[in-house]
């Protein structure tokens, strides 16, 4: 069976050549499972994303989205952004439809399944304050059910909660593996956080620094269904951040 | 710019006082408004005791300027003057807000526009227009509103122009990038993106050429055909009715901060968001 994302030798540079973000990048992402990319800053995690996304050209190798070759963004993938890409003019409402207008859904769907997932992101209330009105982790609720509406098979999430303070950030995460719990898609998500990586992931594919490889992929056997806290007072917790700092650590060496 | 300036200081004064609830922001607006009034009114008290003093011809005091002002309505002339000078004045703000904003989109979106237009663009802008006019007032033979009419377009369109392209060019790439990842099609790209996007830029454009076209439309008046409150200032100005002549002079300064104040409220509606309080 064909995995859900399949990655094989991914090259890109910047600069004309001058800089390999990442080389013979080879990756693969099952179908319902929760990816996490862990990397140090600047070692082409984002970058990365772009690519299993079609956002950006790849200068090697390919990326096969449901063992086709990806060309361009397909619908049955969403994005959610670190800058919550939320339109300052549209309001709450209108920036979570936004996905679902441009694919030309019919009016209903649009309105029932964005009340849905509005609703899921606590949300309701909010459908008619402008992004400007909210806190940055309403606003990223807002990106996320902007997604969400979507319905995607797959989730790509680019350190969404990167931006948030570290108490917002928490309340955040349990909401996502809260609603992972009830969707259960695929998703990929980048960050540089240990304890989120582990807190969220199924299996956490740690990046060396630039030019980026994938060092190791590391299994988290922490059993769902799981909150952060429950996930922090796991016996597997400890060794498996430690596992992933030394990780980490080897290539700073 | 002055006009704007201020705005931009007491939003972030009544900010500082949002700490105390929307009651306190709202004292403080107040208090601007008081500052200003007493502005006004220190410089018209010292003008009325002291100006004659000083020169008894040039600085009528301002009660006789009031006197002046219902003189002119109660005998027509300041109601044609004005209907003369809002004719041209509306024509070409709005043939400048049209093609600017048609060029300023255009220029903003293909570097070869840009290209072919920049060089003039920057050499006009740059280039008193007051020295054009004659040119403009001989390329229309001197008939009707026309040479008026373009007289104000040159004065408007600029400040329009650049600042859409700019609002143009300055799209956030961020958003560029949503909008490239939920597959829009290039026509909602702009309609949900780059000109909402660009509409801080757009009105912030139109404040100035505002003033720019009031400035057009007296030197239009003084220059092609006497008409207009143009008109009315010279024609007291030469007469040494000094007192007649402030009143067109301050009817320009009263349109002045009505408009921009106008646009400046049209922008608080239409982009919320660049009042952002956080």
């Amino acid at each position: 069976m064909n995995a859900r994302i399949q990655v094989e030798g991914a090259t890109k540079r910047f600069s004309g050549g001058a800089v390999t973000v990442f080389e013979g990048l080879d990756l693969r992402v099952e179908d319902r499972e929760t990816v996490c990319v862990l990397g140090p800053s600047g070692c082409g995690k984002t970058t990365l994303l772009r690519a299993l996304h079609g956002l950006v050209r790849l200068d090697g190798g390919r990326v096969l989205v449901d063992g086709t070759p990806l060309t361009a963004p397909r619908r049955n993938v969403a994005m959610v952004f670190q800058h919550f890409g939320l339109m300052p003019w549209k309001r709450v409402r209108e920036n979570a439809a936004y996905g679902l207008e441009l694919a030309g859904a019919p009016r209903a769907t649009i309105d029932e399944r964005v009340d849905r997932y509005l609703a899921m992101a606590g949300l309701a209330g909010f459908e008619r304050s402008y992004p400007y009105q909210l806190s940055g982790g309403m606003q990223q609720r807002v990106g996320l059910a902007r997604a969400l509406a979507m319905e995607p098979d797959v989730l790509l999430m680019d350190e969404p909660f990167g931006s948030l303070d570290s108490l917002t950030r928490e309340v955040l995460q349990d909401e996502l593996l809260r609603i992972y719990q009830t969707i259960g898609r695929t998703m990929v998500f980048i960050t540089h956080s240990i304890e989120e990586a582990i807190a969220l992931g199924d299996r956490i594919v740690v990046l060396s620094e630039r030019p980026a490889r994938v060092r190791e992929v590391v299994t988290v056997d922490i059993p769902r269904p799981r909150t952060v806290a429950s996930v922090f007072a796991d016996p597997h917790f400890v060794p498996l951040r430690d596992r992933c700092w030394s990780l980490l650590r080897e290539k700073a060496a | 710019m002055t006009v704007h300036g201020a705005g931009t200081e007491m939003l972030a004064r009544t900010d500082v006082g949002a700490g105390g609830g929307p009651r306190a922001a709202e004292r403080l607006l107040r208090s601007d408004w008081a500052a200003r009034l007493a502005s006004i009114a220190a410089v018209l008290a010292v003008w009325e005791l002291f100006g004659p003093k000083l020169s008894p011809i040039f600085l009528r005091p301002p009660s006789q300027i009031f006197r002046a002002f219902f003189e002119l309505v109660d005998n027509g002339e300041l109601a044609i003057a004005l209907t003369q000078s809002l004719r041209v004045f509306v024509s070409g703000l709005v043939i400048a807000l049209v093609a600017g904003t048609f060029v300023g989109v255009v220029s903003g979106r293909s570097r070869l526009v840009y290209n072919l237009t920049d060089p003039w663009v920057s050499a006009l802008y740059s280039v008193p227009s007051v020295a054009l006019v004659p040119l403009i007032a001989v390329a229309f033979k001197y008939e009707g509103d026309a040479p008026r009419v373009a007289t104000v377009v040159l004065f408007a369109i600029f400040p329009i122009l650049i600042n859409m392209q700019q609002g143009v060019r300055n799209v956030d790439r961020g958003l560029l990038e949503v909008a490239r990842a939920f597959n829009t099609s290039e026509r909602r790209l702009w309609t949900d993106v780059i000109l909402p996007g660009s509409m801080p830029f757009l009105l912030a454009g139109v404040r100035l050429a505002i003033g720019r076209a009031l400035i057009g439309m007296i030197v239009s008046e003084f220059l092609v055909g006497l008409a207009g409150l143009g008109y009315l200032i010279i024609a007291y100005q030469n007469t040494f009715r000094i007192d007649k002549m402030f009143v067109p002079v301050i009817v320009v300064a009263v349109l002045g901060i009505t408009l921009m104040g106008l646009v400046q409220f049209i922008e608080g509606r239409v982009a919320p968001w660049t009042r952002r309080e956080t």
